[in-house]
């Protein structure tokens, strides 16, 4: 009994203990229970918003700009990520303090920028931009400043590597990535391409661990008609010009005629797109498809195109210019020259104004004007210059005589340099209106889609294009133009001067200077324009001060792109595709001595052995005999043998190899 | 005499003996009871299993994340530094050191023959460019 008593309040005591804890435990259990009911249902919306709001960051990805290249693929703007740097006022306890030593970090910190950036430092706000775009130096040097409260964040930059070069066909960007101007503004929406959304998931220290989202797409990359190596050689005589003769400023255009691109473009002043900001308004204003200027004889092509094409002149007619005057109403036009009776090509040759007015005044001002229109005048021509002014042209319907007789020789129009290129172009390509463009190809995604080139209209024949050649090459050859004559190529242009007009009056001291020209001018592969702006140096004819400025521009040019010289070109270069085996030993090297001057009938063949192959080329070019070369090096072994007698348009046989000590001979042939 | 005729207390002691007897093994419950286990095991099994996924998922996702941060800042050294060849090769840096410190002068017509014009063949008005 007594043990079933101690079995029994044991059991119980057991027992009690039991459903204690079972009690404890479950009420634990409730208490969590209840716990997860609430963080998970009650306070679910809630909680969750805080997590979106602490792990994921919805950022906008910015798309990277689109490139712009040369017709060569060379870049010539370009963007990179550069460091912005900015402020957490809330975070800075001494704003000058923080603003003393960022402006002793950056450069250029003026007082005025101080100033600001204080103030901006002293406001309740939890972001604030000190100074955006910053060199790595700046950034180098305010990071190592370690300051609280500032710190760095990555914007993209534009870049134009190459400063000044086409600056007024490139254009420039802001600071917050749009084209300002050009080709920059122009096609800023396709260059800009389209930013993108990221969705970013990070965890409690702020690391990423997942991104998704539509990517940004990049911008399309442009591919310009402009050559880069013919746009500074164009800027740089263009800058030697205007400064040789004290200009205002002044335009050059080079193009290609047949297909319209624009290789060159260049003005003067001009200006550093990387530092637009500090540049006036004048250097950035592309004058040569912005401003106007009256043509003045250079407009005469025009004038004489209308007449040959309505065949109302003929190009041997008779034109009798009274002695270099004429008076219509009571207004009297003279020439610079007093001539008697010129031929209609003398007239354009000598650029009599007289003699334009009789030939305008023949064809009438309804004729005149439909052709001044068909040569693009009026209108704007290309459609990658938005800024482009169209020109002022008269109805031909309010033309009285005064202004028929001013038309015709250029005056009372107001034209761009572009329009004037264009219509020379014209005539240089037989007669089609070419619309100029400097666009040349979009690169999408891995694809190059070119941009064809579009021809506008007829505005004369064929036969008409072949006449007027003629006489531009006669005003380059014995006409007002001389000092654009380029040995070894026919060159067609025409020059022009024309008083400027200021305050209602045309003035006696400034005048444009201009002439236009293309070459080789039967086989035209360039037209070249060159404006120069009030000339102040003594001289301001388009004939010495534009005219040279055109020669040095389309020698350099020639040269740079491999033309060949029109009259007496040097006979063709063969060169054999696979390299000759080694021929072995070779002679010294020997000095290439013409054994006959060109000209002669027979020539001795020098000792080329131990020459390089350009010196040998050259001396055999000079001449008159044709080379055949093969192998790489230097001339090892050539046919005929040296002393042989050659006709002018035989050929020599040089093989080229690596040279080896001398005292050894390979003989004259392998 | 009295306390010697006190009643002796007996208890009997079985002696149970129960060596003998074995108990049977219940194949059934044996084998539910391993079929359990085995669940057990293959519930916890695929419960790692999808742990280990979750973790290596968020280790892989951490990794691709350092690997295009490292990717966009090789891309962004590179971008600076093509920008910076591109610099160098300016034709008016090129002419001036040319001309300035090598004393270079460009050669005239009369010294540099052009004989003959390579034009490259052009290229089609639609095609591939390699990226660069």
């Amino acid at each position: 009994m007594a043990e079933e008593t101690a079995s029994s309040a044991w059991r119980r005591i057991i027992r009690t203990r039991a459903i204690g804890l079972a009690i404890a435990f479950a009420v634990w259990a409730a208490a969590i229970e209840a716990r997860l009911v609430d963080l998970q249902v009650f306070q679910r919306a809630d909680l969750q918003a805080r997590a979106d709001r602490q792990q994921n960051r919805t950022i906008a990805a910015a798309a990277r700009r689109g490139e712009i290249l040369d017709r060569h693929g060379r870049i010539l703007a370009y963007s990179v990520d550069s460091d912005s740097i900015y402020a957490v006022p809330t975070e800075i306890d001494d704003p000058e303090k923080t603003t003393a030593a960022l402006c002793g970090a950056l450069d250029d910190c003026s007082p005025r920028e101080r100033e600001a950036l204080v103030e901006r430092l002293k406001r309740p706000k939890v972001f604030s931009f000190v100074r955006r775009q910053v060199s790595p130096a700046e950034a180098r040097r305010v990071a190592g400043l370690g300051l609280a409260g500032v710190g760095f964040i990555k914007e993209s930059r534009r870049f134009y590597p190459n400063r000044e070069l086409a600056a007024h066909l490139l254009g420039y960007v802001g600071i917050d990535g749009n084209g300002l101007d050009g080709i920059e503004a122009a096609y800023d929406r396709q260059i800009g391409g389209r930013p993108g959304t990221i969705l970013i998931q990070t965890d409690a220290r702020r690391q990423a661990f997942s991104r998704i989202g539509r990517p940004p797409t990049p911008g399309t990359t442009l591919e310009l008609t402009i050559d880069g190596g013919l746009q500074h050689i164009v800027e740089r005589e263009l800058r030697a010009g205007v400064v040789e003769n004290r200009a205002a400023g002044g335009s050059a255009i080079v193009v290609d005629p047949h297909t319209g691109e624009i290789l060159a473009l260049a003005n003067e002043p001009t200006f550093n797109p990387n530092a637009f900001s500090v540049a006036g308004e004048e250097a950035r204003r592309n004058r040569a498809v912005q401003d106007l200027y009256e043509p003045g004889s250079t407009f005469k092509v025009v004038t004489a195109s209308a007449a040959i094409e309505e065949k109302v002149w003929s190009p041997s007619d008779l034109v009798d210019v009274s002695g270099g005057m004429i008076r219509i109403g009571s207004r009297v036009v003279d020439d610079v020259h007093s001539y008697g009776v010129l031929s209609f090509t003398d007239v354009i040759v000598k650029s009599s104004n007289v003699g334009a007015i009789k030939i305008g005044l023949r064809l009438g001002a309804d004729r005149l004007g439909r052709y001044v229109q068909r040569f693009g005048f009026g209108t704007r021509l290309s459609p990658d210059f938005p800024s482009e002014n169209a020109g002022i042209v008269w109805k031909p319907t309010e033309w009285n005589d005064s202004a028929l007789a001013s038309v015709s020789m250029g005056y009372q129009v107001g034209v761009t340099p572009l329009q004037m290129a264009t219509a020379v172009s014209t005539v240089a390509n037989g007669g089609e209106i070419v619309q100029p463009r400097v666009v040349r190809a979009a690169i999408v995604n891995g694809r190059r889609v070119e941009v064809p080139h579009k021809v506008l209209r007829r505005a004369i024949s064929l036969a008409t294009a072949a006449e007027l050649t003629t006489i531009m090459e006669q005003v380059v050859e014995r006409g007002t133009a001389k000092a654009a004559q380029i040995p070894g190529y026919s060159v067609a242009g025409k020059t022009g001067t024309a008083a400027k007009l200021i305050d209602g009056h045309y003035s006696r001291s400034d005048y444009n200077a201009s002439f236009v020209g293309f070459l080789p001018s039967r086989k035209p592969a360039l037209t070249v324009l060159v404006v120069i702006d009030a000339p102040k140096a003594g001289a301001y004819f388009g004939g010495t001060v534009a005219a040279p400025i055109f020669r040095r521009i389309a020698e350099a040019a020639v040269q740079y792109l491999g033309i060949p010289p029109a009259i007496s070109p040097a006979p063709p270069v063969l060169v054999l595709r696979r390299a000759a085996a080694d021929l072995g030993p070779s002679s010294p090297v020997a000095t290439v001595v013409p054994a006959v001057a060109a000209g002669s009938r027979a020539a001795v063949v020098p000792e080329f052995r131990g020459c390089g192959a350009r010196d040998a080329i050259g001396a055999l070019a000079r001449l008159g005999i044709t080379a055949r070369v093969s192998g790489s090096g230097v001339v090892v072994a050539q046919d005929p043998a040296p002393g042989s007698l050659l006709d002018p348009g035989a050929s020599v046989r040089l093989w080229l190899g690596r040279p080896v000590a001398s005292g050894e001979h390979p003989g004259s042939q392998p | 005499m009295q306390g010697t005729l006190e009643a002796t207390q007996y208890a009997f002691r079985k002696d149970v003996r129960n060596n003998s007897i074995v108990r049977e093994v219940d194949q059934a419950r044996q084998r539910e009871l391993w079929e359990s286990v085995a669940i057990g095991l293959l519930l916890v099994a695929l419960l790692l299993f999808s742990a280990w996924q979750h973790f290596e998922l968020l280790r892989y996702g951490y990794r691709i994340e350092q690997m295009q941060q490292q990717r966009a800042t090789e891309d962004e050294i590179s971008r600076h530094l093509r920008l910076e060849v591109e610099t160098l090769r300016s034709p008016d840096r090129i002419e001036r050191l040319a001309t300035e410190r090598l004393d270079m002068v460009a050669p005239g017509l009369d010294e540099a023959i052009v004989i003959e014009r390579v034009v490259p063949p052009e290229a089609p008005p639609s095609s591939l460019v390699a990226k660069r």
